[in-house]
C-alpha cells in the first residue's frame, strides 16, 4: 500500500521535473514553422553577442575558481594544521553568503567601491571585471570551502606536511606540490561547481552592468521566442556537464593519505 | 598571496613568537571576507540609519511602510515560505521514500545526481524553460488547447504568473536541494534504532515521532532556514519569469539599485537591510530552536 | 547448572521454533531449525558469522519472516507477528541506544508506547536503574556513556516492559575484554534473577560455555549440536563441533583393529580409543585432543606420544606447548609452577593422555 503510495508520489515528481525540461527542449526545435530544426540554436550560436558574453563568463568563471582555490586551499589548509579552534568561525564566515542575499552584497559593493571610496573599483573597466570576481568569489566561497574541506579531512595534513618540511620543502612548496595534488579532487569539484554557478549568474553581473551571459539570456528572453529556449537546454547541459565532472571525480577521490613522495 | 605572508612562520625559531603568528595564515582570508562580504554588508545595515547627510535617522526605515514595499515583503516572505515548507515536505519524501526502502534503492544514486543537477539548474535559464513549457504559447498549453480545447488560464483559472506558479517554479531547485541535504542525515538513522523501537512495542509513528524525527530535527530546521533564504533573495529566476508583474521584494530593490537616481537612495538601504533582518531572523529561529535540542547532541 | 534435558517435548517448551527455514531468494540461510527453550533457560546461539544465528534471532524478534515453519512462545504462535506485538525484550550488538534521549528515557520508552502512567514508568525506570548498577546516571544522554554502561542501560532498556523473552544479539562484541567478561559475568546474574528466557547470539565459545544453560551450535545454516555446554565441549557430535568449540589437535589415523579400538597415528599405536559404532578395519579415522587432555606426567592406562617441542607459549597461569610427533602437530596445556621454568623449544618431550580423552572425528 505505501509502495504504491510511493510509486504514485514518485511519477508525480518525476512529472514535474520532466516536463519543464522536455517543454524547452520542445520548444526550443519549433523556430521553423511545422517541422523540428536547429534554427534556435544556429541562431544563438551566431550572435556576436552570444560569443562575446558566453566567453567573458568563461573568462570570469575561471578568474574565480583561480582565485578561489589560491584563497580557500591555504586557509582550509592552515585551520586544518594550526588553527583548529578558528574552524566553527571560519565556517560560519565562509556560510554567509547561503544566507545574505546576493543581491545585498553587491548593492553593498555599488556604493562602497564607487569612484569616490577609499577602493575606486567601479571606477575602471578593469576593476569593476575584479569587483565582479570577487563577487563571484563570495558566492562560490560556501562550496569551494566546504569542498576542499571535506578533501583535508581525507588525507592527514599535519603528517603530510611533517614528512615535506623533514625533506626541506618550504611553505609553498608543501601547498603547491603536496596538499594540492592531493586535495585535487576536491578542489576540482569545488571547480567545476563554481563554474556552474558563475556561468547563469545574473545578478551581481547585470548590477555591476558587465556584459556577463545571464543579462544576455534575460536580454533575448525579454526579445525573442526560441532563442531563449534554445539557451536554457544549453545552459542545463552545461550545469549537467558540470555535475558529471564531479560525480566523475568523485570515483576516483583518495580513500588514505597517500606518501608523500618516493 | 597567503603562502607569502605565511611565510615568515617558517623561519621564525621563536617559539613565544608563534601563537600571535599563526593568525597570520589566515590573513588573506580574512581581509577578503572582510573587504567583499562583511563590510558591504555593514555598509548597507548603517546606511540604512543614516538621511543623505550621514546623519542618524530613523526615516528610511519608517518609508518602507509607504507604496507598494509592505507587500512585496508580504508576498516575499509568502513566496519564500511556501516554496521553502514544500520543497522540505516534497524533497523529504522523495529522500525517505528512495532511503528508506518503499522505492529500490537503486534510485538513490540518480536521484541525487538529478537533485545536483537540478539544484543548480536556477536563475534565468530555469524560468525559460518553465515559459516554454507552461506558458501562454508553451508545450502544454498548445497541446491542451489543440486536443482538448482547453485554454489553461482561461478554463481552468491557470496563470504560471501568479504566487503559486513561481513557487512551483522555485520548487524546481528547492526540492533538489533539500534532497542533496536530507539524504545523508537520513542515512545517518540506525536501522537498530527503528528495530529497537518495534521491538519495544512502538508503532511506525511512535517511532517516527519520538525517535526519528527529534534526531533529524536540527537537519530539518536547517535546511528549511537555507531554503528560506534561498528563495528570499532569488532575483534572477523571478526576473526572468514574471518581468514585474510579480513585485517581490529582490526585484524591487533590483529597480531602485538600477534607478537611484530618482528615489531616495538610503531607502534602498533600507530595504536591502530588511532583506537582510528577514534572512536572519529565520537563521536565529533556526539557532536558537537547534541549540534547545543540542544538549543531546555531542 | 541447570542442562535441561533436550528430549524434553515441545510442548513443554516456553519458546518452540519449529522446522524453521529461511531464503534470502536462492541462498537458504537457515536449513530447518528445531529447538525448544524451557521458561527461565539461558541458550546461546553459538557458530562463526553468517552461521544464521543471527537470522534465527531475528525471525524471534519478527524482523525477518520464516521462508517456511512456526514460531511459538508461551503456546501462542507468532510467527505472523509485527515485532511490535511480540512482547520481546532486545539488546544489540552497536547498544542502539537512542539518542535524543536520556537514560531514563530510554529505559521508560518501552513503557511510553505502551501508555504507562507516568508515575508507573519513573518507578519501572528506577528499579531498572537500581538493578543495572547505574542509579545516578539517569539523566546523561547516551554519548555521555561508555560503552559498558550504554550496553548495560540497553539491556535495561529491553527489560523495563517485562518481556517473555530477551533476545542478546552479540551484545559484548563492541567491548574491551575486561568489560566484555564484567558485563557476561553481571548479564547472567540479572538473567537468573529475574528468570527471564533468553537467546544470546555470539561467535566466541567462551561467552556462550561460560553463560549459557545450554548451547546451539549453527554452521552453515544448520544446528550442529545442542547441548550443555560440559556435553558440547567434551563430546562434541560433530568435527565442526569438535573444532569450532575449544581448541583442538588432530591426527591422521587408521585403525588397526576396531573390536581393541587400536589405532595407528603419528607412527604410533594407540589402543582402546572409543571408536565410532560400525568402524572398520583399514578405515582412516581423525583423533583429536583437548589441550587440557594432554599431561607431561603419566598415569595408568595412559597412552604416550613423544615428539620434538615446536613452540612455547606463556600465557600467564596456563603455558601452552605445541610439539611435534611422527609428522602431526599437538598442543598441550600446563599449568604454570613458578618453581620451574617452561621447557625450551627443540627439547623432546613425551605427552601422556587417557583413552577415554580421544575424540574420534
Amino acid at each position: 500500500m505505501t509502495r504504491l503510495l510511493a510509486w504514485i508520489a514518485f511519477l508525480f515528481g518525476a512529472l514535474y521535473f520532466a516536463l519543464p525540461l522536455i517543454g524547452m527542449t520542445e520548444f526550443s526545435l519549433k523556430m521553423r514553422r511545422g517541422v523540428y530544426s536547429l534554427d534556435a540554436y544556429v541562431k544563438v550560436f551566431a550572435d556576436p553577442r552570444f560569443q562575446e558574453t558566453f566567453s567573458f563568463s568563461v573568462m570570469m568563471a575561471l578568474a574565480t575558481i583561480a582565485f578561489g582555490v589560491l584563497l580557500v586551499v591555504p586557509t582550509a589548509y592552515w585551520v586544518r594544521l594550526k588553527m583548529p579552534g578558528a574552524r566553527p568561525w571560519i565556517e560560519f564566515v565562509t556560510l554567509l553568503p547561503l544566507v545574505i542575499p546576493a543581491i545585498v552584497i553587491v548593492f553593498g559593493y555599488i556604493r562602497l567601491y564607487n569612484t569616490s571610496s577609499f577602493l575606486p573599483l567601479t571606477g575602471s573597466t578593469t576593476g569593476t571585471n575584479i569587483l565582479l570576481m570577487f563577487g563571484y568569489a563570495t558566492l562560490a566561497l560556501p562550496y569551494m570551502y566546504r569542498s576542499v574541506d571535506t578533501g583535508l579531512r581525507t588525507i592527514d595534513v599535519a603528517t603530510l606536511t611533517e614528512a615535506a618540511q623533514s625533506l626541506g620543502a618550504g611553505w609553498v612548496t608543501i601547498l603547491s606540490r603536496v596538499i594540492l595534488p592531493n586535495v585535487l579532487i576536491a578542489v576540482l569539484s569545488g571547480a567545476f561547481l563554481t563554474f556552474a554557478i558563475v556561468i547563469g549568474e545574473f545578478t551581481m553581473a547585470a548590477l555591476l552592468d558587465r556584459p556577463a551571459f545571464g543579462p544576455y539570456m534575460q536580454l533575448l528572453g525579454a526579445n525573442r521566442a526560441y532563442e531563449p529556449a534554445a539557451l536554457a537546454v544549453i545552459a542545463f547541459g552545461i550545469t549537467w556537464a558540470c555535475m558529471a565532472l564531479i560525480q566523475l571525480l568523485a570515483r576516483f577521490a583518495p580513500k588514505p593519505a597517500k606518501p608523500v613522495k618516493e | 598571496m597567503s603562502v607569502q605572508s605565511a611565510m615568515p612562520m617558517a623561519g621564525s625559531g621563536k617559539p613565544n613568537f608563534r601563537l600571535p603568528l599563526n593568525w597570520l595564515g589566515l590573513l588573506p582570508f580574512i581581509v577578503f571576507a572582510l573587504l567583499f562580504l562583511v563590510l558591504p554588508t555593514v555598509h548597507i545595515v548603517v546606511g540604512a540609519f543614516q538621511d543623505r547627510d550621514g546623519a542618524f535617522t530613523l526615516q528610511n526605515l519608517l518609508d518602507l511602510r509607504n507604496g507598494t514595499i509592505p507587500a512585496s515583503y508580504w508576498i516575499s516572505v509568502k513566496i519564500s515560505v511556501a516554496s521553502a515548507a514544500l520543497g522540505c515536505l516534497i524533497g523529504f519524501g522523495m529522500a525517505a521514500a528512495v532511503t528508506l526502502g518503499d522505492l529500490p534503492r537503486w534510485m538513490k544514486s540518480p536521484q541525487l545526481t538529478f537533485s545536483g543537477v537540478a539544484s543548480n539548474f536556477a536563475g534565468v535559464p530555469l524560468a525559460f524553460a518553465f515559459l516554454a513549457t507552461y506558458g501562454p504559447v508553451g508545450v502544454v498549453a498548445v497541446i491542451m488547447r489543440q486536443s482538448f480545447d482547453i485554454v489553461l488560464s482561461r478554463d481552468l483559472g491557470f496563470n504560471i504568473l501568479s504566487f503559486w506558479g513561481l513557487t512551483s517554479v522555485y520548487l524546481f531547485f528547492q526540492i533538489p536541494l533539500m534532497i542533496l541535504i536530507i539524504t545523508p542525515a537520513l542515512d545517518g538513522l540506525k536501522r537498530e534504532w527503528r528495530e529497537a523501537a518495534e521491538v519495544l512495542g512502538a508503532t511506525g509513528v511512535q517511532y517516527w515521532r519520538m525517535v526519528a524525527l527529534p534526531i533529524l530535527f536540527p537537519s530539518l530546521l536547517g535546511t528549511f532556514a537555507l531554503l528560506f533564504a534561498n528563495a528570499f533573495g532569488a532575483v534572477a529566476t523571478a526576473m526572468a519569469f514574471t518581468g514585474s508583474s510579480l513585485n517581490i521584494v529582490p526585484i524591487q530593490l533590483f529597480a531602485q539599485i538600477r534607478g537611484d537616481v530618482l528615489g531616495n537612495p538610503n531607502l534602498g538601504y533600507a530595504m536591502a537591510f530588511g532583506m537582510i533582518v528577514v534572512t536572519g531572523i529565520a537563521n536565529g529561529v533556526y539557532i536558537w530552536l537547534r541549540t534547545r535540542s543540542e544538549r543531546w547532541l555531542k | 547448572m541447570s542442562a535441561v534435558n533436550n528430549s524434553k517435548a515441545n510442548s513443554d517448551a516456553f519458546l518452540a521454533i519449529n522446522g524453521v527455514t529461511k531464503s534470502f531468494g536462492a541462498v537458504q540461510v537457515v536449513r530447518g531449525a528445531d529447538i525448544a527453550i524451557s521458561k527461565g533457560e539461558f541458550v546461546s546461539f553459538l557458530g562463526p558469522s553468517g552461521c544464521g544465528k543471527t537470522t534465527i534471532l531475528r525471525m524471534v524478534a519478527g524482523f525477518e519472516t520464516p521462508t517456511t515453519g512456526r514460531i511459538v512462545i508461551d503456546g501462542k504462535d507468532i510467527t505472523d507477528l509485527k515485532p511490535n506485538q511480540r512482547k520481546i525484550g532486545m539488546v544489540f550488538q552497536s547498544y542502539a541506544l537512542f539518542p535524543n534521549l536520556t537514560v531514563a528515557g530510554n529505559i521508560g520508552f518501552g513503557l511510553k508506547v505502551a501508555g504507562k502512567a507516568r508515575a508507573e514508568i519513573d518507578q519501572r525506570v528506577e528499579e531498572m536503574l537500581k538493578l543495572i548498577g547505574l542509579p545516578e546516571l539517569s539523566d546523561r544522554f547516551p554519548w555521555q556513556l561508555s560503552g559498558g554502561q550504554q550496553q548495560r542501560v540497553a539491556l535495561a532498556r529491553a527489560l523495563a516492559p517485562r518481556p517473555a523473552v530477551l533476545l542478546l544479539d552479540e551484545p559484548l562484541s563492541a567491548l574491551d575484554a575486561k568489560i566484555r567478561v564484567s558485563l557476561r559475568e553481571e548479564i547472567r546474574a540479572i538473567q537468573k534473577e529475574l528468570g527471564i528466557t533468553t537467546i544470546f547470539v555470539t561467535h566466541d565459545q567462551e561467552e556462550a560455555l561460560s553463560m549459557s544453560d545450554r548451547v546451539m551450535v549453527m554452521y552453515q545454516g544448520r544446528i550442529e549440536q545442542i547441548g550443555a555446554p560440559f556435553e558440547v565441549y567434551n563430546h562434541p557430535k560433530t568435527k565442526f563441533v569438535a573444532n569450532f568449540v575449544g581448541t583442538l589437535s588432530t591426527m591422521e589415523g587408521t585403525i588397526a583393529d576396531a573390536a581393541k579400538g587400536s589405532v595407528d597415528a603419528a607412527g604410533t599405536r594407540f589402543d582402546g580409543v572409543r571408536l565410532p559404532a560400525g568402524a572398520t578395519n583399514g578405515a582412516a579415522v581423525t583423533l583429536a585432543l583437548r589441550p587440557e587432555a594432554l599431561r607431561r606426567d603419566r598415569r595408568d592406562g595412559d597412552l604416550s606420544l613423544s615428539g620434538e617441542i615446536i613452540d612455547v607459549d606463556f600465557l600467564g597461569s596456563v603455558i601452552r606447548i605445541d610439539i611435534k610427533a611422527g609428522g602431526e602437530k599437538l598442543s598441550l596445556d600446563a599449568f604454570n609452577d613458578p618453581t620451574t621454568p617452561p621447557p625450551a623449544i627443540g627439547e623432546t618431550m613425551t605427552v601422556h593422555f587417557a583413552p577415554d580423552a580421544v575424540l574420534t572425528l
